[in-house]
């Protein structure tokens, strides 16, 4: 009940809500976007500022046609969660500024499921998961066969990872302000 | 109290440096997954072994092979605008952007605007035997039965539900399909047993990986004055249909 109320009182106010709202959808944005980074930069050498705009709504549609149930599911949380943690973490920061800040514990985690999030997101379309392209890179990228869900699962982890960063940032905010022995 | 104080200076920088490090790792994933300089995917010989040397990737749509009389194109063969398209009949997305490039057909393909060119690009490591055994059926289908038994075998595999990740009973619906197509049942059987389509399959994806594809559907969009645009994923109509506005008004 207590965590409830910390997030009802940090996301009252309109610059957390905004500043949430901002980074979901550049998170969002990016991971909708990802897979047309190369036709975006050849449209834009060439269209007019209007039709590139209607190009780049066009292709939020994407997370309908071109990610699974599944995977648009998991990449709206990360989206929707990494900017409940940057913006928590802004306020931890900022309330602790004349205190002595300790955040090592949430800062890790929260970036440990943003970065566990990108190898998860992106083009859903077969075979074409940023992970794929990593696990590459160091020559074994045959274990996504292995894998149940083929590279969703750095998804879910990301979800997890950054649904318990947010936790444990309400819970740092909860604590009273103390200084250590 | 001041030595405290000097304990205390690595956590004022451990979220700044935290951050350069996601920094960094969204930068290189971006990076190996959008210049074409990851791995090559897998291409099958037919044999459902790799084959030994695929190209690396260079990410240049310019290599798209040009379009001819062996390609299976569904709408005007010297339209202005042509869109390639490397598939994969195994794949959930490939099966979507079917719907949808059936749609774009609808909507440009009677005035001769749009042509759509389907060339073969089996991904061996996602599905197994089934995709490249799917690819080699659509191919004797187009040699037994021309143009249009292709299209009607490759429309009614998308088109069936049951179809995709590599589960699809193929026992039943490749001769069911191969009937629907009006084709003999044993000159098609003798075909898939041949192997004769497994080079042209091969050549299809290895040209897939030289334009960049590195998953499927893979598509390149070839404008009127010739510029190619990639098409990565199963794309939404609305996106298809502004890239084709896009290309006529480069002209």
């Amino acid at each position: 009940m207590k965590y409830a109320l910390v997030l009802l009182t940090v996301f009252k106010q309109p610059f957390y809500l905004l500043l949430t709202v901002l980074l979901s959808i550049v998170v969002f944005t990016v991971a909708v976007w990802l897979p047309s980074f190369q036709l975006i930069s050849i449209v834009s050498q060439t269209a007019s500022l209007s039709e590139l705009l209607s190009l780049l709504w066009s292709l939020y549609g994407a997370i309908g046609s071109n990610f699974s149930t599944t995977s648009a599911t998991y990449t709206i949380m990360i989206a929707v969660l990494f900017g409940m943690n940057a913006s928590l973490l802004t306020y931890y920061i900022r309330r602790m500024r004349t205190g002595s800040p300790n955040v090592k514990g949430v800062g890790v985690t929260g970036i440990g499921g943003l970065v566990s999030g990108v190898f998860g997101i992106g083009c859903a379309a077969c075979g074409t998961f940023i992970f794929t392209s990593v696990l590459a890179l160091f020559g074994v990228g045959g274990i996504l066969a292995y894998l149940p869900f083929g590279g969703e699962e750095f998804g879910f982890l990301g979800v997890a990872l950054l649904v318990y960063s947010v936790y444990s940032l309400t819970k740092k905010i909860t604590d009273p302000l103390v200084c250590p022995i | 109290m001041e030595e405290q104080i000097n304990s205390k200076q690595p956590n004022q920088f451990l979220i700044p440096v935290a951050i350069l490090i996601a920094g960094l790792f969204v930068a290189g994933a971006l990076y190996f997954s959008g210049t074409g300089s990851g791995p090559a995917p897998v291409v099958n010989n037919g044999n459902n072994q790799p084959v030994a040397q695929a190209p690396e990737p260079t990410g240049s749509t310019d290599a798209v092979r040009l379009v001819g009389e062996t390609d299976h194109i569904k709408g005007n063969p010297d339209a202005p605008i042509k869109i390639v398209e490397y598939s994969d009949f195994e794949c959930p997305f490939c099966k979507r952007f079917h719907d949808t490039m059936n749609e774009v057909m609808d909507k440009y393909g009677d005035s001769g605007e749009v042509a759509w060119v389907f060339r073969q690009f089996p991904l061996e490591q996602l599905h197994p035997v089934k995709a490249q055994l799917a690819a080699v059926a659509s191919e004797c289908a187009a040699e037994l039965g021309g143009n249009d038994a292709f299209w009607s075998f490759t429309d009614g595999y998308f088109a069936d539900p049951s179809t995709g990740n590599n589960r699809t009973n193929q026992d039943v619906l490749i001769p069911e399909l191969a009937a629907a197509a009006g084709l003999d049942s044993a000159q098609f059987s003798e075909c898939l047993e041949s192997g004769r389509h497994d080079e042209r399959i091969a050549a299809d994806s290895q040209n897939a990986i030289e334009t960049g594809g590195r998953g499927t559907p893979w598509s390149v969009m070839i404008g009127p004055d010739g510029t190619t645009y990639p098409i990565n994923g199963a794309q939404p109509l609305a996106a298809i249909e502004q890239l084709i506005s896009i290309a006529q008004n480069t002209q």
